[in-house]
């Protein structure tokens, strides 16, 4: 119960026998400190811009302080490599103190179950009472209800309740651990992916979030078959949903499913999440009697020469609708309109092609997010554990009522490691009316 | 017409009087004033509760029903009524008048600043998609219950400091109110980050992003355990114990108003 204390009275000893820095390890002085450090790398982490890129940190910091921050790995505070080093010290520290607790609590549970404390000086200092003799069995009942009854010897009898809690710190110190170890094997072998998909495309593989790196294959399709956005009056979303199919890499359909906001679909170990949309336009056009569709960017090489969609306007001159399209005119890189709602503008020549614009279609995309994330059961299970642990340590306490018969009078008393207040409140209910 | 605006205004004229009704006990002493202040409590309580009750009730005419628990304005009206629940609840406990009178003078300022504050959204609002899921009650109701707690816990820690005497508990009493104010706020705010965390998980596809309002309950929660480990391996009581529940409540504070205003994130549709 004194672990500070006792590790600075130890503090005066030499401090390079083995055992010192072991008890160094065990120490709640450890956990007090890292927690402590790992709080200050939070507000640190929450202040300073994370993640961004250099000119977005140049125009944030004076150079010094963005080279300052980038060499203690400031800019990615939760992923440095000294915030993993304060996490580790903080789990080994908290399994050595949770291993000695435990080796403690299964040293002490039988002492105190053959001994009788001294209950004397328990009533003389207020945690107890005296009555006299009659009332021996009005205590038995009163007590029978909720306690335990553990008969010591032929004069005393050890009434027990809540024992559970003293293992309710062990409960919450190894749901921290599970979900360190949940966090440490999403980290290892987890994947975090976006994919980008109007009605009726399809893909196999989700882009990163940062550029540099490849895609990342999915080891199966997912097809997009709907997207669908409803609306509030006032013009919020209030609804978007992909209807989405999974086949396998055979081209067999596993799995078919609506992704709505907060619901997402898992298939395989990865999650699809609806995460985002938006709207492009798709444009299709006839070339040369061949009718193919374009989006924004794309080039076509159906006809004579390679063109490409460069830029829609939803209005061109009131004439409405327009994309403009460049093609190369030799070396001369050229641009010409075709406008969807002018019959003359809708057709034009490229480079002896015969291009036809047939329709603009305003369509929209869905943004799914991707994640796979092997740690999460082991997380949710440390969250339930961690509940747990919490009620049975905070709202639930261990207390320990001795009653010794002393031939004309019986002393009642008893100790509780916590929360004194309460259990002398109910020492006082258990002494009411008993004459 | 009698909209929720009109309920909540008279709620917050009752927590005006509550807080006369106090100044007048602490200047008279008269003590038949306690249980008026306790009947005024209980009243603006109701009418608070029926304020928020409407406020859902017309979401629903709206055609954009949802439970009065999605914005600022909405988060303040539901703070403070969250303090009154708490210190009903915890009635036996916290039988001495300053505490209510403390905890009236906080649900006070919410209250006026909720409806008085120009910056301060009072309309109802239809409920974005990424907050349409049952874990917004669970989520919601559970950190406001740890917030109350807190400033309960905040209130002794204060109250320390002016001594003991005719009006102010004394210190053991504050010291035995402030460790159980702090573990059902510790309790709270553990199911108020895991219920969030669990939701994310559900919603962004990541139970932790650590998103500023996320990283700011990570702290308040370390600042809380610290004080429960320093009180029980360490034996800090009193004084202590008092400087560190006010600054677990302004790590509190943080987590609450300065996340909303100094960074923005995840959790920006909160201002």
């Amino acid at each position: 119960m004194t672990a500070i204390r006792s590790n600075n009275g130890k503090e005066s000893e030499p401090a390079v026998r083995p055992g010192s820095i072991f008890r160094f390890l065990t120490s709640v002085r450890l956990a007090i400190v890292v927690l402590s450090l790992i709080a200050a790398t939070s507000v640190l982490g929450s202040v300073i811009k994370q993640g961004g890129t250099e000119e977005e940190y140049l125009a944030l910091y004076p150079e010094k302080t963005y080279h300052f921050l980038k060499l203690f790995g400031l800019d990615d505070a939760y992923h440095s490599p000294w915030f993993y080093f304060l996490l580790g010290v903080f789990a080994l520290n908290l399994v050595l103190c949770t291993l000695q607790r435990i080796k403690r609590l299964t040293r002490e549970k039988g002492a105190g179950k053959k001994s009788v404390p001294d209950v004397k000086a328990l009533a003389a200092g207020g945690s107890g009472f005296t009555v006299p003799a009659g009332s021996r069995e009005e205590i038995f009942r009163r007590l029978g209800g909720s306690y335990r009854k553990k008969p010591i010897s032929d004069t005393a009898i050890l009434y027990e309740k809540g024992s559970l809690s003293r293992y309710g710190v062990i409960v919450i110190h190894t749901s921290v651990l599970l979900i360190l170890l949940g966090g440490l094997m999403g980290l290892l072998g987890g994947q975090k992916g976006f994919i980008v998909l109007h009605a009726g495309e399809e893909t196999n593989r989700a882009m990163s979030r940062s550029r540099s790196q490849p895609a990342i294959p999915l080891g199966f399709t997912v097809r997009c078959k709907d997207f669908r956005v409803s609306f509030y009056p006032g013009g919020e979303p209030k609804e978007y949903a992909s209807e989405i199919e999974i086949a396998d890499a055979a081209g067999k359909v596993v799995k078919e499913g609506r992704i709505r906001v907060n619901e997402p679909l898992a298939y395989g170990g990865v999650r699809l999440y609806q995460s985002t949309y938006g709207m492009s336009n798709l444009f299709t056009f006839v070339v040369d009697g061949k009718r193919i569709v374009l989006g924004e960017q794309e080039v076509a090489s159906a006809g004579k020469a390679p063109f490409m969609v460069a830029r829609y306007a939803a209005e061109v001159h009131n004439f409405g609708p327009g994309v403009m399209v460049a093609y190369m005119d030799g070396q001369e890189p050229k641009t010409i309109w075709f406008l969807s709602k002018v019959e003359k503008m809708k057709t034009h020549m490229i480079e002896g092609s015969r291009v036809t614009l047939e329709k603009i279609d305003g369509k929209y995309y869905t943004g799914l997010e991707v994640a796979r994330d092997p740690g999460v059961p082991v997380v949710l299970t440390g969250f339930g554990l961690m509940l747990l642990g919490l009620y049975i340590t905070f709202f639930t306490f261990h207390r320990r009522i001795y009653v010794v018969d002393e031939g004309d009078r019986i002393i009642v008393a008893g100790t509780a490691p916590r929360n004194k207040e309460g259990f002398l409140e109910e020492l006082k209910k258990l002494a009411e009316g008993l004459a | 017409m009698i909209t929720h605006h009109t309920i909540l205004g008279v709620a917050t004229i009752l927590y005006l009087a509550l807080f006369f009704l106090h100044v007048l006990y602490f200047a008279t002493k008269k003590k038949g004033i306690v249980p008026v202040a306790w009947y005024c409590l209980c009243a603006t309580f109701v009418i608070q509760t029926a304020g928020i009750g409407m406020r859902w009730v017309e979401s629903y005419r709206l055609g954009i029903g949802h439970v009065p628990l999605s914005n600022y304005y909405e988060s303040l009206i539901f703070f403070s009524w969250s303090i009154s629940v708490l210190v009903i609840i915890m009635r036996r406990r916290l039988a001495y008048p300053v505490i209510t009178f403390a905890a009236a003078v906080i649900s006070l300022v919410l209250m006026a600043y909720a409806s008085l504050a120009p910056g301060v959204d009072k309309g109802i609002q239809p409920l974005i998609p990424a907050l349409q899921s049952n874990w917004l009650h669970v989520h919601v109701i559970t950190c406001f219950m740890a917030y109350a707690a807190f400033v309960v816990s905040f209130i002794c820690g204060g109250l320390f400091f002016f001594g003991s005497g005719k009006v102010v508990p004394p210190a053991d009493t504050l010291d035995d109110i402030n460790y159980r104010s702090i573990i059902i706020g510790f309790s709270m705010l553990t199911s108020g980050i895991l219920t969030g965390a669990v939701w994310a998980h559900y919603a962004w596809g990541s139970y932790w992003s650590w998103d500023p309002k996320e990283t700011w309950s990570l702290i308040t929660w370390i600042v809380y355990a610290l004080v429960l480990h320093l009180r029980m391996t360490g034996g800090w009581r009193g004084r202590k114990t008092a400087i560190l529940s006010i600054m677990g409540f302004a790590s509190v504070v943080m987590t609450y108003f300065g996340v909303n205003f100094l960074l923005a994130g995840l959790h920006s549709y909160a201002t």
